[in-house]
């Protein structure tokens, strides 16, 4: 096979530019569905509702996850001092995941599937047509196959022995493992206790089980990322089952025209492990590779050492748990879901997060305080602002995810405006832009040129986010549901009108973004990074 | 663990046990029959939703104020929602209706008057026509 090259910031500015860009269509769908929702009809409903299937998946596979690969593809190796596993691997899956969102995107836009994200069964097979749900369901798998293949990538790089060292200095692989998903901290916690109880602690300091694990510790930052694989792997499996079955139903009907029950599916049951495995991305990856990148960024802002790294080990091991068992909450009006799971599951396992996500937010809020005094940048108030917007969206989706306050919070627009765009632009948004700007320096030789426009990006960004989450929010006391045209009555257009001033606050914010970047870069360059790689200089 | 650590996490947790300890108790009031006991209803009104459309009880659904109530929802095709609102919008209550099984929920109203319907799950572009005014009364 013909050796491919391409170097790690080539290949990382290409998932960042097509983030970006997956950002700008999943703003313009936003801001074309509010105009709707302000009942000044452009498009049809079921435009609309197409619109609102492809939406989610738009930002978060296509801005979310390629950012999110695309940084890791680099830092990760970068911590290491390894090469990663395979730069043709992270391009296959980099086209991979486009190509599927393309298809996902292009059977609702053009063949208007519209199932939604949730595609609660048997809604996708029962409604649309067999050739718009196969269209959407190869989409789908094909975007889930990519963030296997990256999962691959990451955790051959991990796990890898370089060829070239020593045999003896090679970590165990069993340690290594145990590292990388964030478990060697009960193995030593036991080793020690072990040693104590036997009255041996020597057995401990030197040599023992621990010191073994120990010597094999990496990185927090790359902990993290290894723990939150578990999940994207477990979400795309579960999503790429999701699409099978819509495969096993619609196929036959495409190609025979015959029809199969499908109710024979459990629709209950079907929810549960959908949840459980879409979870892995909302209550999972969100939540600890956000949490893994404050464990890298504060330190390296500030130029510190992150505080309470200990703590955070034991955080990174609890957030496995708490992930694998949060999924009711999003079944907390299914009355038929046992009140067991809803309590347990849906209610306290949720609360898991305030405690995971508050000892690692006081983690990276302790590294920059201890740090002072501290020259505020622009990744430094990004980053901020990031914490600042989960906290408020964190807070909110505890409410909703409360069995008795549920009856009246459930499918309505408290649930998108105050937890999900709160959670999505100003936290994870604002962390991903923290990222952007601390990596482009490293990537490019430069870092973007106006200041003032980077200021203007991150205020009209903060500011438009929370403002248009708020306005959708507060609607929720007059009844406004989510997912929900009214046609007939203007009540809830004052909150819409006032999301859309906002939404197009957040919108000039990223322009301002954009403009900085081309300015700095050139479009011709951003542009080119997409073409054959540069001859190197000898 | 430092002492700074030790003090946030005994905020976390104080915060946690007082949030949950609050909004399980009946303070919240509907946790009363739906977590502390189980009232036998007076009345039950069975629900069926197919096709986008909601069929009541022949009759309509006339239910005693203060006292309380079973709606049991079923669909035959895909999820809908079952969700009471009030005339000036507020959501009062709702539940999932999932195709397939008995889905109930005990209420008690506390105060007469009319109360409108509407599905409060996405079951398809149509689900907006899903709106059935004055489908309740109280007295």
């Amino acid at each position: 096979m013909k050796p491919y090259r391409i170097s790690p910031e080539r290949l990382t500015l290409r998932y960042v530019i097509l983030g970006m860009g997956a950002l700008a269509v999943a703003g313009i769908e936003g801001l074309l569905m509010r105009t709707q929702l302000m009942n000044v009809p452009l498009i049809t409903d079921e435009h609309w509702y197409a619109i609102l299937t492809a939406h989610p998946l738009v930002g978060i596979y296509g801005w979310a996850y390629l950012c999110v690969m695309g940084a890791f593809l680099y830092l990760v190796p970068k911590l290491l001092n390894k090469p990663l596993f395979s730069p043709r691997l992270a391009t296959v899956t980099l086209w991979t995941v486009v190509v599927g969102l393309a298809l996902a995107w292009s059977s609702g836009f053009f063949l208007h599937f519209a199932s939604l994200y949730t595609v609660y069964w048997p809604l996708p097979v029962a409604r649309f047509p067999p050739v718009t749900v196969t269209m959407f369901a190869v989409g789908l798998a094909l975007v889930e196959i990519g963030v296997l293949l990256f999962v691959v990538n990451i955790g051959a790089t991990v796990l890898r022995r370089p060829k070239e060292r020593k045999a003896a200095a090679a970590k165990p692989t069993g340690a290594l493992l145990l590292s990388a998903f964030g478990i060697d901290v009960a193995v030593v916690y036991v080793a020690n206790r072990l040693a104590r109880w036997r009255r041996r602690p020597e057995a401990a300091a030197d040599g023992g089980v621990a010191t073994t694990v120990k010597s094999a510790q990496l990185p927090v930052f790359v902990v993290s990322v290894m723990r939150g694989s578990v999940d994207a792997v477990i979400n795309a499996v579960v999503l790429a089952g999701a699409g099978v079955l819509m495969l096993v139903f619609a196929l036959p009907s495409l190609l025979a025209g015959i029809t199969m029950d499908p109710l024979s599916v459990d629709p209950l049951v079907y929810k549960n492990v959908f949840w459980w495995g879409l979870d892995m991305v909302a209550d999972g990856d969100v939540l600890i590779w956000v949490a893994g990148s404050l464990y890298l960024l504060a330190p390296l802002l500030v130029g510190g050492k992150l505080f309470g790294e200990g703590i955070v080990r034991w955080v990174i091991l609890a957030d496995l748990i708490v992930s694998m068992g949060v999924w009711s909450h999003h079944l907390m009006s299914d009355l038929p879901q046992p009140l067991f799971m809803r309590l347990v599951s849906g209610q306290f396992i949720t609360w898991g997060e305030f405690f995971t996500m508050g000892l690692s937010f006081f983690a990276a809020l302790m590294t920059v305080w201890l740090a002072r005094p501290v020259k505020m940048t622009m990744p430094l108030k990004f980053m901020l602002g990031g914490i600042f917007g989960f906290m408020l969206g964190g807070f909110s989706g505890l409410l909703q995810a409360n069995s008795g306050l549920n009856v009246i919070m459930h499918n309505t627009q408290w649930v998108p405006g105050f937890h999900v765009h709160e959670m999505i632009l100003v936290g994870l948004g604002n962390i991903l832009f923290a990222v952007t700007y601390a990596l482009l320096p490293m990537l490019t030789g430069t870092g973007l040129k106006s200041d003032r426009l980077s200021n203007a990006h991150f205020w009209l960004w903060t500011i438009g986010g929370v403002g248009m989450a708020w306005s959708m929010g507060l609607s929720w006391a007059v009844g406004a549901l989510r997912r929900m045209l009214y046609p007939s009555t203007d009540l809830y257009v004052p909150y819409q009108a006032s999301a859309m001033v906002f939404g197009i606050i957040l919108a000039a914010g990223f322009a301002a973004f954009i403009v900085n970047l081309v300015r700095t870069y050139g479009l011709k360059t951003l542009v080119g990074l997409f073409g054959p790689e540069p001859a190197r200089k000898t | 663990m430092e002492r700074v650590e030790k003090r946030w996490l005994l905020v976390l947790v104080a915060v946690a046990v007082a949030f949950n300890v609050i909004t399980l108790s009946p303070l919240v009031p509907w946790q009363r029959w739906m977590v502390w006991s189980s009232p036998e209803p007076v009345q039950e009104f069975r629900i069926s939703v197919s096709n986008y459309t909601f069929t009541f009880p022949p009759g309509g659904i006339r239910a005693p104020v203060g006292q309380p109530v079973r709606f049991v929802a079923t669909s035959d095709d895909v999820t809908y929602g079952f969700g009471v609102f009030r005339k000036d919008g507020g959501m009062l209550f709702q539940m999932q209706v999932i195709p397939g099984y008995e889905n109930s929920i005990v209420w008690i109203f506390d105060a007469t008057g009319s109360y409108d319907v509407r599905s409060t799950e996405y079951s398809g572009p149509l689900a907006p026509t899903m709106f059935v005014p004055d489908a309740i009364q109280v007295v």
